[in-house]
């Protein structure tokens, strides 16, 4: 059981990285586009 | 030439000569750089008593005896080279075992024994299940025997 | 010398260059292609983490901690592959002047740290119930904590650079050499098991074939895709977001001139 310890420690740690830069870069794309459009919208 | 072409020269024989510089002085860190020296390397060069270093390469099967008191044990460490005789009290790592991989830390005493006052485990590059133990492995043709 | 012809066939390349350097055909692909790379690339890197967890078989020697394996390798991959992939870039950057390179050297720096950073938590996880220590100064480890420090000065110099402008959104020249010179650290990495008497153990997977029981590896193989196609639509996010903000940016500009 101890050495579980260790694994799930790791995969903890992979998958809450990948989920914040998963996070992060999807919410600076979308922000971007968005304002591109309304940019480009405007008269 | 066109200033593209004299770019792209430029870039490859930067790159060039930087990995060929990289290369040297990665060859010249070569003892430097060692993390530990292998007991073919204390025969061949010498390290005095006292002196503060690492010691790698397997324990030798059969020669593991731990004394009474339950914390000191002695063993043989080999490169295959040459063979060192070494101790040490404390707590080993789990994975510490007769014909398995270590790097101690400590000093040579002055009748050559090494004096560990730390154990490290080194395994090698193999993985397998527990049901494969028991199977001999050879590092040249990377091939799985059963030794029965 | 005839001045203007010469000038004609500059022109004539440059068009021909940046048509598949063009940021609206470079987005067409882009944008669908972004959504199957993640959710694929999610999806393969769950199934391959959960194959690992539950249903190989224990190590022999390190009994359930080899399940770090599956993680620790495409995280290693990565962080090296991103390098590489500044290092192409500020080539192309550098030689052929081609816009989006300097935009993709950006969008890999983010990515790339983060699985070099990975990449050394979960050796150090690994490394405390097999070797019996969270740290050692040894080839590997040391080697792999440079290119850290080599993403991070890399990232500090690419915003620094954006900041003032320089490359449309992408990184100045000064980073891509930056970039490029960081690259002799990739070989390095990969080699110093081999040149130095080292704590990480050698190769396990070469050209010779895999010292990693069948039993063990297979879910590797999905993980290590999984991970890749993630990395990549991460980077097509952040190039994408790069390309919109210049957008922004150059519109702002027209509004402010009037």
């Amino acid at each position: 059981m101890h050495q579980w310890t260790f694994v799930i420690a790791a995969y903890a740690v992979t998958l809450l990285g990948t989920a914040a830069v998963s996070l992060i870069s999807w919410r600076s794309m979308h922000r971007a586009e968005a304002q591109a459009e309304t940019l480009a919208n405007r008269p | 030439m066109k200033a593209k072409h004299q770019r792209l020269i430029l870039a490859l024989v930067a790159l060039a000569a930087l990995i060929g510089a990289g290369l040297l002085a990665a060859s010249a860190l070569k003892d430097e750089a060692a993390y530990f020296y292998a007991p073919g390397d204390v025969k061949a060069k010498g390290v005095e008593p006292g002196k503060a270093i690492r010691l790698g390469g397997m324990v030798v099967k059969g020669s593991l005896k731990r004394a009474a008191d339950g914390v000191t044990m002695s063993f043989d460490v080999t490169d295959g080279k040459a063979t060192v005789p070494a101790t040490f009290s404390g707590i080993a790592p789990d994975l510490f075992k007769e014909g398995s991989g270590v790097v101690a830390e400590g000093s040579f005493d002055t009748k050559g024994t090494f004096i560990a006052t730390n154990l490290l485990a080194k395994h090698d590059e193999r993985y397998m299940p527990r049901e494969l133990e028991g199977m001999s492995y050879n590092e040249t043709t990377r091939e799985l025997k059963v030794e029965k | 010398m005839p001045y203007w012809p010469c000038r004609a066939r500059a022109a004539k390349d440059a068009a021909l260059m940046h048509r598949f350097a063009n940021p609206a055909r470079f987005l067409k692909i882009a944008r669908p292609l972004t959504g199957w790379l993640f959710w694929s690339g999610l999806v393969l890197l769950l199934a391959g983490c959960a194959c690992g967890l539950f249903l190989t078989p224990a190590d022999y020697l390190q009994g359930q901690t080899v399940r770090i394996l599956y993680i620790h390798v495409p995280t290693a991959w990565l962080g090296m592959a991103g390098w590489t992939g500044i290092a192409v870039s500020a080539l192309m950057q550098l030689v052929w002047r081609h816009p989006l390179a300097a935009v993709a050297g950006r969008a890999i720096a983010a990515p790339g740290a983060l699985f070099t950073a990975i990449c050394l938590a979960t050796g150090s996880i690994w490394g405390r119930p097999t070797w019996g220590t969270w740290w050692e100064w040894d080839g590997r480890m040391t080697s792999m904590l440079v290119l850290l420090f080599l993403y991070l000065g890399y990232i500090a110099l690419a915003n620094a650079s954006a900041r003032q402008g320089a490359g449309q959104g992408g990184v100045s020249n000064v980073t891509a050499i930056f970039g490029l010179v960081g690259a002799i650290n990739i070989p390095i990495i990969n080699r110093s098991v081999v040149w130095w008497n080292s704590l990480h153990q050698g190769p396990s997977i070469t050209l010779r074939g895999s010292s990693i029981d069948m039993a063990l590896l297979w879910p590797l193989g999905l993980t290590l895709l999984g991970f890749s196609l993630w990395f990549g639509a991460i980077v097509l996010m952040r190039m994408r977001a790069i390309l919109a903000q210049n957008k922004v940016e150059a519109r702002m500009q027209r509004l402010a001139r009037g």
